[in-house]
Formats: structure tokens, sequence, C-alpha cells
């Protein structure tokens, strides 16, 4: 089987890359905006949305990258990465280098490399292996396998400390297994479980993140801090209103009362700036994505595509609903990206990757005879 | 299209797909509405916070408008001062920086930090705190010199309030000082730091003199730096005002009264406006706007002789024989005495078991009005009381103006008080005694008035009869608050046998004779406590705290020009006490005299010590009359109230 059928070619969800096209272009457009800071004599220029366009060409040769070789090759390296993977993570405390308080960056010297990106793709790699073999509903000791296999990883980058990408981790493997379903019993006795377990998480919090979800929870006990970004946050995109201040007319942006604006927060800009007209575009852009991605997991030729779509719809699902929920004040502020939106280099080169991997399960969704 | 050709369709996941629809669905759903509700329906509410986080207020201050003499002497003006300010957010170490300021100004730490504690949540972190709102030169000089190495202290140019004549107008002007908490919630054009008028003319006359804050929009980066401004509105100055008084004749008021209690009022008759008016003890005005220290404060306070009361109009006093003027008038009025008619005065009077006396024991004889006022006649005066009963006395006196305050543009005024059947039987339960008309006929009893009101009776004996608003303001409409029910031919009776008391060489007020001036005037001496035969007997080594209060209420009249002047002093013994005062100031307004006395007219020498004048705060506002106030109540007085 060669790489790349011409026909494959056709079978590509051409609406996914359009949808993804467009969510990139708002994003460099935003970020064009989110890069400008009025100063006393002019618009000064940051130049995060040139970064953001390179990255983004590197974007593409990544996602070509993955839609280059059948997917199904990649239940062979699942394991190996997984394996890979916690040998990095352990080696992270040992001797990763400490940025900003966290230790989460491996020095190769030439570049840094944080193992906890890996570790979404690797758990997203395994965890589709592991759930594709059946359709039949997850019994308990498969449940806990699972999960065994998910909160190894997870535990360790939450260690580092980094609670985003390790909630990130397993809630990823979460909705996997949602994807392949429970069986009811134990479905019923998550559903009372795990809301009485969370609140215990609370004592392993570091004290800064206890404060951000106070702060969430009350933004006025903490008006400097986190409960800052909050209310920072919702003053632009509540000031937006109908039809927004104007592309680069943001003032809650341009005169930086809004913190983070070009990575966490970007998306805020875009709601100052566009109002709910816009923000209702871009949120049925993201649904239209997602929606698309849903598709090529529905429509996968085999289990294993569809729960790898699946994942990457995950990897995507909660992020969006992580990053956007907290710029509206729905949720805590919690370290996690926007895609496309939000500035980032290694992010923006992991996301066009798995939407890559989204296309190979698309493009290779009916059987072709081999030649 | 699902492919049924694939070999392991039959593991398909059969609700995942379902769910991921649905998931999208919900995401939608949620954040629509989430963005629905903060974008439409609280979008107004956050525009204005995002108005307020943009643009920023600043106050361009008006300079406070001076006040000025009536001949344009300055008394009040603005000069510049130095505060030192900490802009939080250029501070590394605060408590460090805070020792600093204590050890070069000189203010404990912990006031410091108090301070700071305070106005931190009204402070914005990029604007400065003011630590030391007013800094010597030696204390700017320290600041200067360790300024580079102390990041976030800054110097901040503003304006004081400076009083050129701080002791000698601090009653009338008042003071100004930092507006309060309450101030400010109650006035939105006030901000922290401004100064308002907290006493006298200057809170009176506040709104006037404040002017109107200039308006400036800034708009502002998160930083706080300055991006554009726009002008709103010039600051416009706060008015010039010229006072009515001389500064002249404060001066002299002030070196007349030095070293003892008591007051002074030059009013002019014709138009109400008060040239003089003086307070002894007195304060300096300049201690407010530096900022009072609490100790200060209470030494000021506490004072035994209360330096902050204004005696000519805060204070009220028996009126004593200067009183005889309204129970003569009243006597007119009700056309209960001719002035030829004669009474005999042997020196006492009868009432009861009771013997009233005159202050001449061996009596006056036959008089008529004008020898019973040039001679201060006491039993007349007891038969005219009688005669006239305490309710038409008290109703004149209070047509007179006396009982209420006079409306002058001071806050703080006390009207006094004049008693009635009524007040009386309502405030002690017991009724009126027939001895009470006697005592209140001569100005004792429970007949307490301000020097003010007294001015502003005299006043009216003169120019008609009219009542007049006393003003300090230089130029200001003549304001008539009412009539006093006399003819003129009445009050002229009244006015003649006033300058017959001075002119008479039997009169009480001769000392003031000033030749080429019409001088007319009334002495009156009032107790403060019943005098016991010891206390008589000691005549003038009585006790400070014990001797009479010394009134003289007089005017001048040369071609056309005229005064009223009212002197009292506390404690003065005798109304000849206050003579010298009544004649310093008719020298200096007629005569263009401004130097003092001699030392020997001067009256009451200085009180031997405090602790002696400490007894007498508690007199010197009796309302209603402390015990020691004679002749009080059904006890009836066992000995007779002299006066003179």
């Amino acid at each position: 089987m060669s790489p790349i059928d011409r026909r494959m070619f056709y079978h590509v969800n051409w609406r996914l890359v359009c949808v993804l096209t467009a969510l990139f272009g708002i994003g460099v457009l935003n970020l064009y905006s989110a890069s400008g800071v009025r100063l006393g004599d002019g618009v000064q220029m940051e130049n995060f949305y040139q970064k953001q366009l390179i990255w983004g060409a590197i974007g593409l040769a990544g996602m070509a990258a993955f839609m280059s070789f059948d997917y199904r090759r990649l239940n062979t390296v699942a394991w190996p990465l997984y394996a890979m993977t916690i040998v990095l993570l352990l080696a992270v405390p040992l001797a990763g280098k400490t940025v900003l308080g966290a230790r989460r960056w491996l020095d190769f010297g030439l570049f840094s490399f944080q193992p906890s990106e890996l570790a979404k793709f690797s758990v997203l790699l395994l965890g589709a292996r592991m759930l594709s073999g059946s359709s039949e509903r997850l019994n308990m000791r498969e449940f806990f396998a699972v999960l065994g296999l998910g909160a190894l990883p997870a535990l360790l980058i939450i260690k580092q400390p980094d609670l985003g990408t390790g909630m990130l981790v397993l809630l990823l493997l979460g909705g996997l297994v949602l994807y392949r379903g429970i069986v009811p019993w134990l479905f019923r006795t998550l559903c009372v479980l795990v809301p009485l377990i969370t609140p215990l998480f609370w004592f392993v919090l570091k004290d800064y993140q206890k404060r951000r979800i106070l702060a969430f929870l009350d933004p006025a006990t903490d008006p400097l801090g986190s409960g800052y970004h909050i209310m920072q946050s919702e003053i632009a995109v509540g000031s937006g209103r109908v039809f927004g201040k104007g592309f680069l007319a943001g003032t809650q942006s341009q005169l930086r009362f809004l913190p983070e604006k070009h990575t966490d927060f970007a998306v805020a800009v875009f709601g100052e700036e566009w109002g709910f007209f816009g923000m209702i575009v871009l949120l049925s852009l993201f649904c239209g994505y997602l929606y698309q991605i849903a598709v090529v997991a529905r429509d996968a030729k085999d289990p294993y595509g569809s729960f790898l779509a699946a994942g990457v719809f995950f990897y995507f699902f909660w992020q969006i609903l992580i990053n956007m929920g907290m710029v509206m004040g729905l949720m805590p502020v919690v370290g996690v990206p926007l895609p496309f939106v939000s500035y980032g280099g290694s992010a923006t080169l992991v996301n066009f990757s798995l939407v890559g991997l989204v296309l190979n399960v698309s493009m290779r969704r009916y059987l072709f005879k081999q030649t | 299209m699902k492919n049924l050709l694939s070999a392991s369709s039959q593991n398909m996941p059969r609700f995942g797909p379902a769910l991921l629809q649905f998931l999208v669905l919900g995401l939608f759903l949620l954040f629509a509405v989430r963005l629905w509700y903060l974008q439409i329906h609280l979008g107004p509410v956050f525009t204005e916070k995002s108005r307020n986080n943009q643009l920023r207020i600043e106050y361009l201050f008006a300079p406070r408008g001076f006040l000025r003499d009536r001949n344009g002497e300055l008394l009040a003006v603005n000069e510049p001062a130095f505060a030192l300010g900490l802009v939080r957010e250029d501070c590394d170490d605060i408590p460090a920086t805070l020792g600093k300021v204590a050890e070069l100004s000189g203010i404990p730490l912990e006031r410091l930090k108090e301070v700071y504690a305070r106005n931190k949540p009204k402070v914005k972190s990029f604007e400065p705190l003011v630590l030391v709102p007013d800094m010597n030169f030696d204390t700017i000089a320290k600041v200067e010199g360790v300024a580079v190495r102390w990041p976030g202290l800054e110097i901040l140019s503003r304006t004081r309030r400076k009083y050129n004549y701080g002791h000698l107008l601090s009653h009338v002007l008042g003071y100004v000082s930092e507006a309060s908490e309450a101030e400010m919630q109650a006035d939105p054009s006030l901000s922290l730091g401004d100064f308002v008028g907290k006493q006298g003319l200057e809170n009176r006359l506040d709104a006037r003199l404040r002017g109107a804050k200039g308006k400036r929009l800034i708009e502002v980066d998160v930083t706080g730096r300055r991006l554009s401004e726009e002008q709103q509105g010039e600051p416009k100055a706060g008015e010039e005002i010229f006072l009515s008084l001389d500064l002249g004749l404060q001066q002299l008021g002030h070196k007349l009264l030095e070293g003892k209690s008591g007051a002074v009022v030059v009013m002019d008759p014709d138009n109400g406006e008060v040239h003089a008016l003086v307070s002894e003890p007195s304060y300096d005005s300049n201690m407010f706007t530096t900022g009072l220290s609490s100790a200060q404060w209470a030494a000021l306070r506490d004072d035994p002789l209360h330096p902050l009361q204004n005696r000519a109009t805060q204070s009220v006093y028996p009126p004593g024989s200067v009183f005889k003027l309204v129970t003569a008038a009243a006597g007119l009025h009700e056309g209960l005495i001719d002035p030829s008619e004669t009474v005999n005065c042997s020196g006492e009077l009868a009432l009861g078991n009771h013997v009233f006396r005159c202050w001449k024991h061996s009596g006056h004889g036959s008089v008529n009005l004008q020898r019973a006022l040039v001679e201060s006649c006491d039993v007349y005066f007891y038969k005219l009381g009688m005669k006239l009963g305490v309710d038409r006395m008290s109703a004149f006196a209070k047509a007179a103006g006396f009982g209420a305050p006079t409306g002058i543009d001071l806050p703080h005024e006390k009207g006094g008080l004049i008693a009635s059947k009524d007040w009386k039987l309502k405030r002690f339960g017991v009724r009126w005694t027939k001895g009470e008309d006697l005592n209140m006929s001569i100005g004792q009893g429970y007949t307490v008035v301000s020097p003010l009101q007294v001015a502003r009776y005299i006043s009216a004996l003169l120019n008609g009869g009219k009542l007049l608003k006393p003003s300090l303001i230089r130029g200001e409409t003549p304001q008539v608050t009412s009539q006093l029910p006399l003819t003129p031919e009445q009050a002229a009776i009244i006015k003649r046998n006033m300058v017959a008391t001075v002119e008479d060489p039997r009169g009480t007020c001769r000392r003031v004779l000033t030749p080429g001036v019409m001088v007319g005037a009334k002495t009156g001496s009032a107790q403060v406590v019943r005098l016991t035969e010891e206390l008589r007997r000691m005549g003038d080594s009585v006790p400070y705290k014990y001797r009479d209060h010394a009134w003289m209420a007089g005017f001048g009249e040369q071609g056309g020009k005229r005064f009223v002047i009212v002197a009292m002093m506390e404690h003065g013994m005798h109304g000849t006490a206050a003579g010298p005062i009544v004649k310093a100031m008719i020298n200096a307004l007629f005569m263009g005299k401004r130097e003092l006395p001699p030392k020997d007219l001067e009256g009451a020498e200085r009180p031997p010590d405090v602790a002696a004048r400490l007894d007498t705060v508690e007199t010197q506002f009796p309302e209603p009359p402390a015990p020691e106030v004679p002749a009080a109540g059904a006890a009836a007085p066992a000995q007779e109230a002299p006066a003179q």
C-alpha cells in the first residue's frame, strides 16, 4: 500500500480544512490586533501574529506529514511511545529546567521540549488502541486499566506542576471512555462518586491554584490577582456588546487592562472588538470544526480510526470549553490556550498535526485494493 | 455513510458519534447563552466598567478666594506648601520607606503607618499617597537628599491656606482643613485632600470661597500612563471677599483684652456691618491648616479658658445693668413710665419679707428716668419691673432681639435666654415669683445675652428701630430682620439718657467722655455668684472667679459717622473695667488714635492663676443659669442684687 493514493485525495474532509483555514485566519487577524499596544505617541506592534503565521506554515508541514502514512501504523508505536513518554516525564524532575517556578521542560541543547505535550499525544494513541478492541461497553476491569493508563502520566504532569495539561490528559481519556461507553451500573456509580471525590483534590492543590478557584467563585476576593484576570476578561467581552468596538479599537486590550491578551485571553480581544455577532460566528466555526471531526470519527473505516478522531475531538473540545469558559467567567483561570486563536508555537504545530491525523482517517475511510 | 464492507464494522462504537454531536450542540448553546448574557444583557454595565478603566477624571484645583478686611488688608491667602507622598507602585519596600520617612520627618512611625493604612484603599497604586501633608524646609531638604535612593517618595506641591493674622481673626475667619469622609460623601465635588471651611466665615462662605474645580478627562492605560487628555472646564477661582472688619480695630481689641477673657463688638448701626468682633483668649487659625495632632487638638479643646469659643457670639452672660436700657424701653413702650415722673429711692425696696437693695445703699432720693439710667438706680427699675411683670419685659426683650440668634454668618451662634412665666414652670416646675421680676428688671436672674445681641439692640435704638442682621461682609445689603416696637421719640429718650450717662457729672460712664464726639453708654456688672457678706467685705480682693462680669454698651457719633461699641470682660469686677476698652475704641474710631490706653486704666489685673479661672468656665454659659447665678427660684434672694 503506497502511502498516498490519488483517490484518497477526494475523500479528504475538505469542509474540515475550510473551517480550519477560517479559524486560523481569524486567529491571526485577532493576534494582529492583540499585538498592538497603544502608547502615548502611537501604537507599538509586537510580532506575535507574524510568528503565528510562521508556525502555521510549520504546522502545515506537520499536517502533511501526519497524512502521509496509514494511520493504522500508529497502532504499533502506541506502546513504545507511551513508555518513552513515561521515561521522559520521570526525567523532568531530575534533569528538567525550571521556568517560572515549574519544572516542565527538558533541555536538549538545540531545543527545549515539554514531555507533557508528548503525553497528550501518546495517551491519545494508546487510549484509541486499547478502547477500539471491542464495541462492548467498558466493564470495571477495563475501566480501571484505562484509568491507570491515563493517571500515571497525568499525575506526573500535575506534580510538575501543570494542572491544566494533567487535567487535559485525564479529560481526553475520559472522553474516549465515554465515546466507547461504559456499563450502566458503573456509569451510575461514577456519576455519584466523581462529584464526591472531586472536592478532595482541593487538598492536593497548590496555594496559587486554590486562590484561582476562590477568585473564580468570588472575583472580589482577589481583585489584583486572578480575580482581576476574570473581571477584566468579562469587562472586555461584555463591553463588546452587539457589534463590538471595531477591529483594533478594543480599549481593554489596546490599553493592556486585559492580561495575557495574546495567549490565554486572546478570544476576549476578539469578543471586545467584534461583539456578540463576531463571537457567535467564531463559536459557530469552532462547533463546525468539532462537528466535522465528529463526522470523521463516525464515518471512519475502523474502530481504531474512529477512536483516533474521537480522541482529537476531545483534545480540542476540552480546550475550547475550558478556555472560552474561563474567558467568559464560567471557569477558574487555568492555563489552557484556545486552539488557533491563542498564540503558541508548539501548540499550533500540534494542533495542525492532529488535524492531519483526522484528515488521514477521513481520506482512508474506504477500503482500497492494495496495489 | 457507514462502511459496511469494513471487516471490523461490528466493533464500531455505537453511541460515541451521537455523544460527540450532542457535546458540540451543548457547547454552542452554553456559550451562546453566556455571550448573550455578558454582551447583550450586561453589555451596558461592562461598557461603563471599561470606560472607568480607560478614562480618569483629574481635577484642576481652583485657588481659594482671598479674604480682605474693609480696607483691603489681606487676611487669608494661599501659600505654597510641600507634602510628601508615596507612590506605592514605585516603592519596593514600603515598611522600610515608612521607617525612613519617620526618621526624616520626625513623625512617629506608628502615626505614619496609621496614615498609610487609612489612605491605602482610597489612593490608586500609581498615585501618591500623602504621608506628610506639610513639610518644613528642613525636612524637604533632607528628603531631596535621599529621594534617589528611596523610589516612590515624591514631593508634592500644593497650596495651603495662610492666615496673616491667625490670632486676631480666628473666631471670625475660622479655618479650613482637610475634608472629612462624611463631607466627601455629602459633596461629590470634594475629593481626598481637599480643604473645606470648618469654622467661622471659612465655613459659612465656603461655597463662594472654594470656586469650582476644573475637570480634565484623561485616557490612561493599565499602568496609569496618560495617553491623551481633554480639558472639560477651566478651574474657576474662588471669590475674593472684603470683610466688614477693620483689621486695626480688631488688633486694638485684642490688645485691650490681652490676658483677659472677653469680647468686643464694634458695629455700624446704620447697615449692620461689624467693624470689629474680638474674642479673647484666642487661637491661631494656621494651626488647623497644617494638620493638628490629636494632642494639640486636645490641648485647645480642653484649655480651661476655652480659646475656641467666640465670646461675642457663642458665649452668653447675664447682662446686668445694661439690661436697664431694655427695661426702660419696655416701660416706655407699655406707657408705664413718664420720663419726668420721679420715684423715690431710699436705697432699698422691701418685697414680702425680702429687702432688695440699690447698689447705692444710701439711696438716690427722688429719681426720674434720666437719673435712674445715669446713676443706674436699681430701685427705680425694681419698681418699673414690678409694674411691667416678667411677661411684658420678656416680650419686649424678645422683640429687641434677645433670646434668639442674631443670624450673623458665623456657625454655632447662641441665642441666650429670656425667661418667662411659662418657661420657668416648664423648666423647673415652679411658679414665677414677684422677686424675680425685680431681678429681671436689672438684668440679673435667668437672663443671658451675647455681646453681639447687645450691640444689635443699641444699633436699633440709634437707627430708627431697625433690628439688623449683623453683617461681616463689606457692602452687603443691610437685612432688617424686625422692627423694635418703639416710636422714634421713645428711642430718642433712651439715646439721650445714654449720652447723659456719659456727660452728666454723676454719670457712671463719665470716663468715656470724649471731646468732639457725642458718646452714649451704659455700664453693667453681672453677678456670677450671689455675693455673700463675706465676699462683699473683701471688696476688690474677691477671688477672680467670683468677680462680676463687666459690661459697657455704648455708641459714638460724630459728623454723620456713628458706631456702636460693646465691650464685655469676664470677671472684670465693675462696669468700669470695660470702660477703657470702649474709650480706646472711640478714640480709634473718631479721633484717629490707635494707641493703647495707659496701663493703669485697664481695670482688673491679670488673674492670679489659671486654677482659679478654671472654675469660671462653667459659669460662663449659664443655660439655664447655673446655681451660682443669683436670684434663682422660689428660695428668693436673701440679699438684694446690686448693680451700678
